[in-house]
C-alpha cells in the first residue's frame, strides 16, 4: 500500500474505531507505586502509596506484606487516602526480599490483585 | 474455592456478556412494543396482535433472564470477595456494585412481572419505561465511567446512549424477525419495516455518538488502538459493526422498495439479513462482555505494541512442521531471541484477576510446540477451504467428503492442544478440566467433531439434508464468537497481545464464513451463489492466518 493511500485510510479507520469502543467497565490497575516494583530500600520503614486508574472501595481492599522468611503481615490502609489510592506504613523491615501483595475492589465491582517485589538493604 | 477462583475471570466475562444480551433484548422488546406495535396498532392487521403476544412473551423471558443473570453475576462476585478477603456476606453485599446489581435485578424482575400480560394501560407503560431507565442508570454504576476520577458525567451519558442504542437496535432484532415472519400482509411488513428502520437509524446514531465520546476518553490515541488489547477488541467490534451496517443498509433499501409498493421488493432477503444481523449482533454483545476484563487503553502507557512489532510478527515465514518432543526444553536459537526480547521489555506493575495467577516464563520448546499445532491446523483448514471450492465445480464432486478432515483435525487438537493434560501429560483427564484454557480447547474439539459429522451427512444427502445443514454455519459462527469471548491479561503483556492480534482476524473470518454459509443455505439466487464462494474463501483465509501464526 502506498504512503498516500495509507494516509487516506488511517483517518477513516481511526474515525470508525472511535465510533465503537463499547461499554467500558474494567479492572483497576496500578498507575504508580511506592515502592516501585523491584526497588531497593535503604531504610527499615517505608511509606506505601499505590495509585490506581480508578476509584477504589477502600473498605474492601487489602494490603499484605510477605517477609523474606515467608511470614505474612496485614497492613492497615490509611483512612484519609485519596479515592484512587491505597496508602499504608510498613515498619521494622529487616533486610531481604519482600513482597507487597495487594487486592482492590474498584467501585464498579471488579476485583484485581497483584504483587510488588522490593528489597530492603 | 480454589477451583472457583480458577474460572472466576472467564465466568465473569461470560456473565457480563449474557447480562448485556438479556438487557438488550429487554430494552429492544419494550421499544418494539411501545415505539412500533402500539402506535401502529390501528393500521396493522389481526396477525400483528399475535406477533405482539409473542413479542410480549419474549420480553418477559428476556427480563426474567436479565434478573437471573444479574443475580448469578452478583453471587459470583460476592463469592470471590468473601473468598479472597475475610469479609462477611453482609459486608460484601454492602459494596456499591452489589447494591447497584440488586437494584438492576429488582428492576428486571419488575419488568418481567409488569410484562406478564399484553394489556398495557398508560400507567403500566410508564412504569415499564421508568424501570428500564432506572435499571440502565444503575447499570452505569457497574461501568468504568463510574469509577473514573476525571469528569464522569459525559462518560456516564455516553455509556447510557450506547447501551440504549444497542438495546433498541440489536435487542429489537428478534422482535423484528418475529414480526416479519408473523405478519404476512405486505402492508403490515411495509409499515413495520419502515418504523423499525427509523428506530434503527436513531439507535445507530446514539451508538456512534456514545462510542465516540467514550473512545476519546478510553483510547485517547491512535497508538492505543493497535497497541493495547482494549484497542484490538474494539477494532473487532468495529469490524462487526461494519458488517451489521452493510446488512442494515441492504434492509433499508428493501424497506424503501416496499414503501414504494415495488412488487419485486426483496422480502425474503430482508428476513435472512435480519437473521444474520441477529447472529452478529449477539457476537458483538458477547465481545462487549469480553472488553470488560480490560482496562481502557489510555491507562496502559507501558508495554504497548509498536507498529513495527506487529508487522514483524505478521510477516509470513515457512510453517513449522516438525514438533519438539514433550520433554525437550530449549531450542537455543529461538530461546536466545526470546530472552533478548524479554530483556528489552519495560515491566509495568502486573495485575491479575483472582485465580489468573502469574504468567509463566515462555520456553522455546513451548512456543515451537504451539506453533507446530497452529501450523498443522492451518494446513487442515486450507485443505478444507480448497476442497469446498473444488466441490463447486462439476468435475469436483469427489471433494465433497472434505468434512471428514474436521475429524482428523479434532483428533490432532485433542492430543496436541494441552500437552500437560491426558493423554500426553501427567495431569489426568478430569483434573485438567479445572484449567479454563483446557476446558475451552475441549469445547472447541467437540464443536469441530459436531460440525464435521453434520456437514459430512449434509454433503452426502444434498438437498434432502434439511435443517441439519444449518448446524455447520451456526457452529462455525459460534466458534468465532467464542474466540472473541475470553478473558484477557489485565496488564499489557506483549506476547499475549501479539497472539490476540492473530486470533481476532481468525474470529472475524470464522464469523464471516459461518454467516455466509447460512445465507447460501437460506437464500437463493445471486446472493446465495456469491455467499457459496465467500465462505470457502474465508476458510482458506483462516488457514493462512493459522499458517502464519507465531508466538515469537
Amino acid at each position: 500500500m502506498s504512503c498516500i493511500t495509507r494516509s487516506l485510510h488511517l483517518p477513516v479507520i481511526a474515525a470508525l474505531l472511535l465510533a465503537c469502543p463499547g461499554t467500558a467497565s474494567a479492572h483497576a490497575i496500578i498507575v504508580t507505586s511506592q515502592p516501585a516494583s523491584g526497588a531497593t530500600i535503604d531504610k527499615d520503614a517505608v511509606a506505601i502509596r499505590l495509585r490506581f486508574n480508578s476509584r477504589i472501595d477502600h473498605a474492601r481492599s487489602r494490603l499484605k506484606l510477605r517477609a523474606p522468611d515467608g511470614a505474612e503481615q496485614a497492613l492497615i490502609p490509611a483512612a484519609d487516602a485519596p479515592a484512587d489510592e491505597i496508602d499504608a506504613e510498613a515498619r521494622a523491615l529487616r533486610p531481604g526480599a519482600w513482597h507487597l501483595q495487594w487486592q482492590v475492589l474498584s467501585v464498579d465491582g471488579h476485583i484485581t490483585r497483584g504483587d510488588i517485589p522490593f528489597n530492603v538493604r | 474455592m480454589a477451583l472457583f477462583l480458577d474460572i472466576f475471570g472467564y465466568l465473569s466475562v461470560v456473565l457480563r456478556g449474557l447480562t448485556l444480551l438479556a438487557q438488550s433484548f429487554t430494552i429492544g422488546g419494550l421499544a418494539f412494543q411501545l415505539l412500533l406495535l402500539r402506535p401502529l396498532q390501528a393500521e396493522l392487521s389481526a396477525e400483528a396482535i399475535i406477533v405482539g403476544k409473542r413479542g410480549q412473551r419474549l420480553l418477559r423471558l428476556s427480563a426474567f433472564g436479565w434478573f437471573a443473570i444479574v443475580l448469578a453475576a452478583l453471587a459470583v462476585n460476592m463469592a470471590a470477595l468473601t473468598g479472597t478477603l475475610e469479609l462477611s456476606l453482609g459486608e460484601a453485599a454492602g459494596a456499591d456494585f452489589a447494591r447497584s446489581g440488586f437494584a438492576v435485578a429488582a428492576c428486571a424482575l419488575g419488568i418481567a412481572w409488569l410484562a406478564r400480560t399484553g394489556h398495557w394501560g398508560r400507567a403500566r407503560a410508564i412504569m415499564l419505561v421508568a424501570l428500564v431507565g432506572l435499571a440502565l442508570a444503575m447499570q452505569l454504576n457497574l461501568t468504568h465511567a463510574a469509577s473514573r476520577l476525571d469528569v464522569r458525567w459525559p462518560l456516564l451519558a455516553a455509556d447510557f446512549l450506547h447501551m440504549l442504542g444497542a438495546g433498541i437496535w440489536i435487542g429489537g432484532l428478534p422482535y423484528f424477525l418475529l414480526a416479519l415472519n408473523g405478519c404476512r400482509s405486505e402492508d403490515d411488513q411495509r409499515r413495520i419495516g419502515r418504523r423499525y428502520s427509523l428506530m434503527s437509524m436513531a439507535s445507530v446514531a446514539a451508538i456512534v455518538l456514545g462510542g465516540t465520546i467514550m473512545a476519546m476518553a478510553y483510547l485517547g490515541s491512535f497508538a492505543a488502538i493497535y497497541g493495547t488489547a482494549y484497542g484490538v477488541m474494539t477494532s473487532a467490534k468495529v469490524a462487526m459493526l461494519l458488517m451489521l451496517l452493510a446488512l442494515g443498509a441492504g434492509n433499508f433499501l428493501a424497506v424503501e422498495r416496499l414503501r414504494r409498493r415495488d412488487p419485486a421488493a426483496p422480502l425474503l432477503r430482508m428476513k435472512r439479513f435480519v437473521e444474520v444481523e441477529l447472529g452478529i449482533g449477539l457476537t458483538v454483545l458477547l465481545t462487549a462482555g469480553s472488553l470488560t476484563s480490560l482496562p481502557p487503553g489510555i491507562d496502559l502507557s507501558q508495554d504497548r505494541l509498536s507498529w513495527s512489532e506487529i508487522v514483524e510478527r505478521a510477516t509470513p515465514q515457512w510453517p513449522r512442521l516438525s514438533s519438539p518432543s514433550v520433554d525437550q526444553l530449549t531450542i537455543s536459537q529461538l530461546q536466545a531471541k526470546i530472552d533478548a526480547a524479554d530483556a528489552q521489555r519495560v515491566t509495568a506493575p502486573q495485575a491479575y484477576v483472582p485465580g489468573e495467577g502469574v504468567i509463566l516464563p515462555r520456553s522455546a520448546a513451548d512456543i515451537a510446540w504451539s506453533e507446530y499445532n497452529h501450523h498443522w491446523a492451518g494446513i487442515f483448514v486450507v485443505l478444507i477451504g480448497v476442497l469446498a471450492l473444488i466441490e463447486r465445480f462439476s468435475w469436483g464432486r469427489w471433494a465433497r467428503h472434505w468434512p471428514l478432515l474436521f475429524l482428523v483435525m479434532a483428533a490432532f487438537l485433542f492430543f496436541r492442544a494441552d500437552e500437560m493434560a491426558w493423554p500426553l501429560g501427567p495431569i489426568g483427564f478430569w483434573a485438567s478440566w479445572r484449567d479454563p484454557e483446557v476446558a475451552q480447547h475441549r469445547l472447541f474439539v467437540v464443536l469441530i467433531i459436531l460440525f464435521g459429522l453434520f456437514e459430512w451427512r449434509v454433503r452426502l444427502r444434498g438437498q434432502q439434508a434439511g435443517r441439519a445443514a444449518l448446524v455447520f454455519p451456526l457452529t462455525v459462527a459460534a466458534g468465532g464468537a467464542l474466540l472473541l469471548t475470553h478473558s484477557h491479561a489485565i496488564a499489557n503483556i506483549k506476547d499475549q497481545l501479539l497472539i490476540e492480534m492473530s486470533h481476532t482476524p481468525l474470529a472475524l473470518c470464522g464469523i464471516t464464513a459461518g454467516w455466509a454459509r447460512w445465507l447460501e443455505l437460506r437464500m437463493d439466487g445471486r446472493i446465495s451463489r456469491a455467499a457459496a464462494w465467500v465462505w470457502p474463501v474465508a476458510f482458506v483465509l483462516v488457514g493462512l492466518i493459522l499458517l502464519d501464526y507465531r508466538e515469537a
